[in-house]
């Protein structure tokens, strides 16, 4: 009976360690890309290209800081230093799962903080071709995840998962996410439209280890219907530095400290 | 002779000439499989066209599309309710499913980007992606919509009863089969809403296709009536299907052609099959010369090769005519009207060879004792048509002042109205008024700011300029100024969005529905606006660079004048408005007007030349330059009679007319040329020596009349039988087609009878010297 019992576990164990939810591969990935360390620092530097090849430029400084466990709260700070006449403008979120963002901008112009409503997080980030959910992450549970299939994107072992929308208030009929079976960052997303062609690629182009987080420093978004891309490059990053809560009120987005935006 | 060698080959070797003939035919009949067609007008202009590269640069400069489709939703009770916007929702939804659709940039009530403040709170979003489900919602929705210029005539119409959703189309996307596709899902819906969808791709890809079907189903028609008159002119099947068949025979041969050498059929090139029929009434003439000389001779293959003697040298030279009048059209600059030209030019040349060998051919298999009887019917003398046409000539040749005279007067009343005539093209016209596309064009033109679009592009040399206070009011100043043009529905630049954003940010203070000061005000504004609206919404109004901005001009008529004066309107504010940005127009309004220039004048310039050149061959075939000026006379007054008609009645010169004067001109000198020909013919074989006397003189204009002038009659007639089908035809240009062959080919004939005896008679002695 013992036998028989040892045979069926040997026979289940390997499967088991195997076999990863499509969830877990997922939250895994979320933990890896979005919510590395407790707080998190990067200098970012977009590239927006349009299908003629003229470039827009994004220039800021994202702090982030986790509050709670993976896929749960966050709040974000930015501080643009380009375009030119944008410099001073500084952007807060505040990230909730399952429920819509608190957003608040500072207008240097008018020496003025106003909120400003999250509605779509499919929308566009700064005009480029990321979405706000590209940046900071969309909740597990509302999409239906499967495991394809496993391959090889260049040297890394990949899990390639399947994810649909459960709702239909997305741009996409469904995404394919290719997640390095290692590090669990995602190497390349595929958006497929709502006719089913491919319309939108993302690439992880350049992976770095950072205070022993391996983070994805070069990124790209190409949106094969307009022709557009996005190009983001992350310098100065830095984790666990100890960001005080005080940087994320009204009061800072006026007047952050300059310790963290230089 | 050796002139008429073919003519003679032919009789002699009839069944050889046929054989080869078929031959030739059936090799032209194995290209027909590699038809490539091509049914978009636009192409008229290749894409290498300075009007399609600037056009090309701008819509990738600020991400647009060449072609955009309107659907309007009209409910009496107004658009603001739950069962009407749900539709508008599903409506819009399964659009963006449309291959071909560009569905990010669908603009309609679910998916426009909506600008607000609530509560001190910015909102940028989608305006209605979901139906309001509660009063409150229903008037918040209703007051966003009413208190936002950008939405005013665009989406909503002033009165609330119509909505639209602007759709643009993929490159290269078919504009009729997307139509279609969103009529299907307009029709699922159903009432009590009204639903029209309307837009240039949807006129132009529809005509495109409306024309081939058109032509495919207008020919065979066209040539069965022809072959009826014909019957009823001879008497003998076998014959009227001979001078059919030698239609048909130039048609395949050009056709074949043309799709051997690997050109597309265009729009153009299809209507040459119709051109070619027409033209090939020509080779009545023959027959009505061979039943006469056979009467005389009742020898069939004498009859023929005297009769080939008797017409060769006109229907030569009227082939010549033909040909050349089509053929200068192969020196002008647009490609299709050039292949055009080489088409019917070819057409005819075959045509005419036909007439000497297939048609003599053709005639040693006709029963004599059929050709016995029919000509027995054909007497100058007696016959009714004869007598008609005799007093026809005879009220010139023996009243010719009193008939110069009328003459003179209805020339000048023509010249005046000639000179009343407006150059225009709209293509949505080219429908009638009670289609479906002109009613969903006015409809949403009424209501909306309208379905016409064109662009003016402002363009400075430094980047960022357009951010700057200056620049925004300048822009400004220009949309006001173009507002106030009739024509000019509705304008919308950045500067809108900017002064939204405004006032947005100024808790809603309608005193901030203004330029901000200063161009950090301006640029944070804008950055804000994209950071939560869809790129597109900003791509489409300014550059990368913000070196250049794009105005958008909605037009409420396709009439290509009103963009002209919508340019004209620019360069007024620019003369009194200096300043750093120049302003260039462009869009498919734009188009539109440069199409229509270059193409109407590229057939008006081919016009021209051809007047020229035909009287040059007037004055060979008749190897005299006085001839040549009296034979054109008809010719000219028949034109100038249809133009003076058309600038009377106020239609436009369009396109259809422009090419319809090529063919006129190629048409209506036929009957001069065979009209003098046969004239000095028969003065040749009446009278030994010198000049005629006014009493001969007068006999041989009678008898000219009377029997080439019964061929003239019968081509005349045959030609506009066939061609008066057309006033049935859906299409106003068809109608036009058809109302302007019928009446310049019974014109010109009845001229060519009244106003050539006139001439010669007046003019004896010049013509003929002596005394």
């Amino acid at each position: 009976m013992l036998k028989y019992l040892v045979l069926l576990l040997a026979l289940l164990l390997p499967l088991k360690s195997f076999a990863i939810t499509p969830e877990e591969a997922m939250k895994n990935s979320q933990a890896a890309f979005l919510y590395q360390g407790k707080d998190f620092k990067a200098r970012v530097v977009m590239r927006l290209i349009s299908k003629s090849g003229s470039e827009r430029a994004r220039e800021l400084t994202m702090l982030r800081k986790n509050y709670g466990e993976t896929g749960g709260d966050q709040k974000y700070f930015m501080y643009f230093y380009q375009p030119a006449d944008v410099k001073n403008m500084a952007f807060m979120v505040y990230k909730y799962p399952g429920r819509d963002d608190d957003r608040w901008f500072f207008v240097p112009a008018l020496n003025m903080v106003r909120r400003i409503a999250a509605q779509d997080r499919r929308s566009s980030f700064v005009g480029s071709d990321f979405t706000y959910e590209d940046v900071s992450g969309r909740d597990i549970a509302d999409d239906t995840h499967t495991v394809l299939k496993e391959e090889k994107l260049g040297e890394a072992d990949c899990l390639v998962v399947k994810s649909v929308p459960k709702a239909v208030d997305t741009d996409y009929l469904h995404k394919l996410s290719w997640i390095d079976k290692k590090t669990f960052l995602p190497l390349k997303e595929e958006y497929y439209d709502k006719r089913g062609a491919l319309y939108k690629v993302f690439t992880a182009d350049e992976v770095k280890e950072i205070k022993g987080f391996p983070t994805v420093v070069k990124r790209t978004m190409k949106d094969l219907h307009s022709g557009h891309s996005t190009e983001s490059t992350f310098t100065a990053i830095d984790y666990n530095m100890g960001i005080e809560d005080s940087l994320f009120t009204e009061r800072y987005l006026k007047q952050p400290p300059r310790k963290w935006i230089e | 002779m050796k002139k008429h060698y073919l003519v003679e080959f032919s009789v002699r070797h009839p069944k050889l000439v046929v054989v080869i003939v078929a031959l030739i035919t059936l090799g032209f009949l194995t290209q027909f499989p590699k038809i490539k067609t091509d049914t978009n007008p636009k192409n008229m202009l290749p894409p290498t066209s300075d009007v399609r590269v600037w056009n090309d640069e701008v819509d990738e400069t600020f991400g647009l599309y060449e072609d955009m489709i309107v659907v309007g939703v009209v409910s009496d009770e107004g658009v603001l309710n739950e069962r009407t916007l749900g539709k508008v929702l599903r409506i819009t939804d399964e659009v963006l499913r449309i291959e071909g659709v560009s569905a990010r940039d669908v603009n309609g009530l679910p998916t426009i980007t909506n600008v607000t403040a609530e509560a001190g709170t910015l909102r940028v979003a989608p305006l209605m992606a979901e139906v309001p489900k509660t009063q409150a919602g229903m008037e918040g929705l209703r007051k966003d919509l009413f208190e936002n210029p950008l939405f005013r005539g665009r989406v909503i119409s002033d009165d609330g009863k119509t909505t639209a959703i602007y759709i643009p189309l993929e490159k290269g996307a078919n504009g009729k089969t997307i139509a279609d596709r969103v009529k299907e899902i307009v029709k699922k819906e159903g009432g009590p809403e009204r639903y029209y969808v309307a837009g240039d791709p949807v006129a132009r890809d529809t005509f495109g296709a409306e024309m081939f079907k058109l032509m495919a189903v207008f020919a065979p028609i066209a040539g069965a009536i022809m072959l009826i008159a014909r019957y009823l002119m001879f008497k003998d099947l076998f014959l009227s299907v001979t001078l059919m068949m030698d239609a048909m025979i130039s048609i395949v041969w050009s056709m074949g052609l043309l799709i051997a050498l690997g050109f597309p059929v265009h729009i153009m090139s299809s209507m040459a099959p119709v051109f070619l029929m027409a033209i090939a009434t020509d080779s009545i003439h023959i027959f009505n010369e061979f039943y006469f000389r056979y009467k005389e001779k009742k020898d069939k293959k004498a009859a023929i090769i005297e009769t080939m003697h008797a017409v060769g040298r006109p229907v030569r030279y009227t082939a010549l005519a033909t040909a050349v009048g089509f053929g200068v059209l192969m020196f002008m600059d647009i490609v299709p009207v050039k292949v055009f030209g080489a088409l019917v030019a070819f057409g005819t040349v075959a045509l005419r060879v036909l007439s000497f060998s297939f048609i003599p051919a053709m005639f040693t298999f006709v029963n004599e004792k059929n050709i016995e009887k029919i000509a027995a019917g054909e007497e100058t003398s007696t016959g009714r048509t004869s007598g008609f046409l005799r007093g026809l000539a005879a009220l010139g040749a023996h009243s010719p002042r009193a008939t110069a005279l009328i003459g003179v007067v209805l020339f000048g009343i023509s010249v005046f109205s000639v000179s009343r005539i407006v150059v225009n093209n709209n293509m949505v016209e080219w429908f009638k008024s009670d289609s479906d596309i002109r009613t969903a064009d006015s409809v949403l033109n009424t209501a909306l700011g309208g379905t016409s679009l064109g662009y003016v592009v402002a363009l400075s040399d430094e980047d960022e300029y357009i951010k700057t206070p200056e620049a925004m009011r300048r822009i400004e100043g220009l949309q006001r100024h173009l507002e106030k043009l009739p024509v000019v529905g509705k304008t919308s630049s950045v500067v809108d969005y900017v002064k939204r954003i405004n006032r947005v940010l100024h808790d809603d203070d309608p005193r901030f529905d203004i330029v901000p000061s200063s161009k950090e005000e301006i640029g944070q504004y804008l950055f804000l606006f994209s950071m939560s609206a869809k790129p597109s919404d900003l791509d489409n109004v300014v550059d990368y660079p913000f070196r250049k901005a794009n105005i958008w001009v909605q037009l409420k008529t396709w009439d290509v004048e009103a963009m002209r004066s919508v340019i004209r309107a620019v360069d007024e504010y620019k003369a009194s408005n200096p300043g750093a940005l120049a302003f260039k127009p462009a869009g498919i309004a734009y188009f539109n007007l440069v199409w229509n220039d270059e193409v109407l004048w590229d057939m008006l310039k081919g016009f021209a030349i051809a007047l020229v050149v035909i009287f040059v061959i007037l004055a060979f075939a008749f190897s005299s330059a006085k001839w040549a000026a009296v034979g054109y006379v008809p010719l000219l007054f028949t034109i100038l009679i249809i133009y003076g008609a058309v600038g009377y009645m106020g239609k436009d010169f369009d396109m259809p007319i422009a090419v319809l004067s090529c063919l006129s001109l190629g048409m209506a000198v036929d009957f001069s040329i065979h009209f003098i020909s046969r004239l000095r013919q028969r003065l040749s074989e009446t009278i030994q020596a010198g000049a005629p006397s006014s009493e001969s003189l007068a006999d041989a204009l009678l008898w000219t009349a009377a029997r080439p002038g019964k061929g003239i009659m019968r081509n005349a007639v045959l030609f506009a039988s066939a061609f008066s089908v057309m006033l049935f035809a859906p299409l106003t240009p068809y109608i036009t087609v058809g109302a302007f062959i019928v009446s310049m080919m019974l014109l010109s004939s009845v001229l060519t009878m009244i106003y050539l005896p006139a001439l010669i008679v007046l003019f004896r002695r010049r013509l003929f010297g002596g005394d």
